[in-house]
């Protein structure tokens, strides 16, 4: 069965499954529940994809499916608190176990990416979206039910919670 | 920071939108001016700017997911694909229609009271995924028009009988199918057919639940004395006009629609011809119950079976009534 217009859905999972995936991971930050939610992006997607008109951009339809997912998981404030902890204590454990963790490099991803999984959830999904998957404004915006505005301001807010957050702590150059 | 001056604070979203790679170029003119006169900026500047670099590091981070969790995916949205039916309702000549199809084939022919999906088998049936997408399903129901309108004689649909109740329920569905177009047959016939002559009642009864009405012909399947019997529930009124779409005539008697069994033509079982119902031959046929009766010659030859010799049907054609 095909849909006119649109590429088979297979095409559709071999090409963003694994960039959805990703984006879930960085922003879930917990593999068993970034594999979950990304299972029901596409189980999602794969029901609604034939209302999908010929011209639309299925890859930022897709990431709005996530992020819908991600935000009503994350919903029940309780959740989102155990799961923060969670984070921040599988990180601190990873940098101080691994070897390779110790290099000034991955030191500050690793610091990035615990700061990004301490951003409120509107913030850390904009965040991510904008400077790691490069959505455009609106596309955000969409997703989040927001102004393109609020989404700008919600990817400064993010930056700037990470920056103070730095402050005081060299970042390793690079490049 | 409670001293950075308002017009700082004003440009740091532009400052940390340029820094980061993310600014426009009016911005970051702004953004320039600013800087070269203000050195805490400045350094606030760099500060994004290595920021910048670190997410930038931390998103190249190769967490690429595991084939495991692809395949995972994989397996549940074949399930999926697996349990999906795609439908729509349409409106017919007969009433509404809902036609449901899987990858496999068409699954459901649904007369529906209206368009209220509620009380429709699809959403009872266990395991199935119904989704609405008329491309689908408008092919099918373009050949079912044209087959109500007599312009088609065959509906030759990939079949998907999930929905039949049992292994029972499926060979009456598929002994039904064989019926050609513009013939009867009788239930007792349809038993026969399985190798269950005694379960006449029963086949009667897979009929009434027949997921493909009109694709697998129960209104082919009457009574033994030639009463239509029933359809769909209390529906004999279509039934007795699906027959005459293909030439089956059908007599309204006092309670029931009747067809003349004996102002048609006859094939016995197993045989390539067709016989006046007076024939000679009818007197020696083994298994009655599996005559099949034609409304007219011409569907019977369609049916590939020829005159037969003794009693030629082609030189003296039954009186239409």
């Amino acid at each position: 069965m095909s849909v006119m217009g649109q590429p088979p859905f297979d095409a559709v999972v071999a090409t963003h499954h694994a960039e959805i995936h990703r984006y879930l991971l960085r922003t879930t930050a917990r593999a068993s529940e970034a594999e979950d939610l990304a299972q029901e992006t596409f189980l999602r997607a794969y029901r609604a994809y034939r209302t999908l008109t010929p011209d639309a951009n299925v890859r930022a339809w897709l990431f709005a499916i996530a992020t819908n997912l991600t935000r009503n998981h994350f919903r029940a404030e309780g959740r989102r608190r155990r799961a923060h902890a969670e984070v921040r204590a599988s990180r601190a454990a990873a940098v101080a176990d691994g070897p390779e963790h110790a290099a000034l490099y991955n030191e500050a991803r690793a610091r990035v990416e615990a700061l990004v999984a301490r951003l409120p959830l509107k913030q850390r999904l904009a965040f991510v979206l904008r400077r790691i998957h490069d959505l455009d404004y609106d596309t955000i915006a969409r997703s989040l039910d927001c102004s393109s505005e609020s989404a700008r301001a919600h990817v400064f807010q993010a930056l700037r919670k990470i920056r103070v957050s730095l402050d005081g702590r060299e970042l390793p150059h690079q490049e | 920071m409670s001293r950075t001056p308002s017009q700082c604070l004003e440009i740091e979203p532009a400052l940390a939108a340029t820094a980061t790679g993310d600014g426009d170029a009016a911005e970051a003119a702004r953004v320039e001016t600013h800087v070269r006169a203000c050195a805490p900026c400045r350094a606030a500047f760099a500060r994004y700017r290595d920021l910048g670099r670190a997410v930038a590091a931390w998103g190249r981070a190769p967490e690429t997911p595991p084939d495991a969790a692809r395949a995972r995916l994989e397996s549940r949205l074949a399930n999926l694909r697996a349990r999906t039916l795609l439908y729509r309702v349409f409106s017919s000549p007969l009433g509404d229609l809902l036609i449901a199809r899987s990858e496999d084939g068409v699954s459901l022919v649904e007369y529906l009271a209206g368009r209220d999906l509620r009380h429709s088998r699809l959403l009872r049936a266990a395991g199935v995924e119904a989704l609405e997408d008329g491309a689908e399903v408008e092919v099918l129901y373009r050949e079912l028009l044209e087959y109500l309108e007599h312009k088609r004689t065959r509906l030759e649909w990939p079949l998907d009988l999930r929905l039949a109740r049992s292994d029972f329920h499926r060979r009456v569905l598929e002994a039904t199918a064989g019926i050609p177009y513009g013939a009867v047959m009788s239930y007792a016939g349809v038993a026969c057919e399985i190798g269950k002559p005694a379960a006449v009642r029963a086949v009667a009864q897979a009929l009434r639940w027949n997921p493909l009405p009109i694709v697998v012909p129960c209104h082919r399947v009457v009574g033994a004395s030639g009463a239509l019997t029933g359809y769909a529930g209390a529906r004999v009124a279509l039934k007795q006009r699906l027959l005459a779409v293909e030439g089956v005539p059908a007599v309204r008697g006092r309670d029931d629609y009747r067809i003349p069994r004996d102002a048609m033509y006859v094939r016995t079982p197993g045989s390539a011809e067709y016989c006046l119902p007076s024939c000679t031959w009818l007197e020696r046929v083994e298994q009655p119950q599996r005559i099949v009766r034609f409304g007219s010659r011409a569907s019977a030859e369609a049916a590939g079976l020829a005159p037969c010799t003794d009693c030629r049907p082609d030189l003296h054609p039954l009186a239409r009534s």
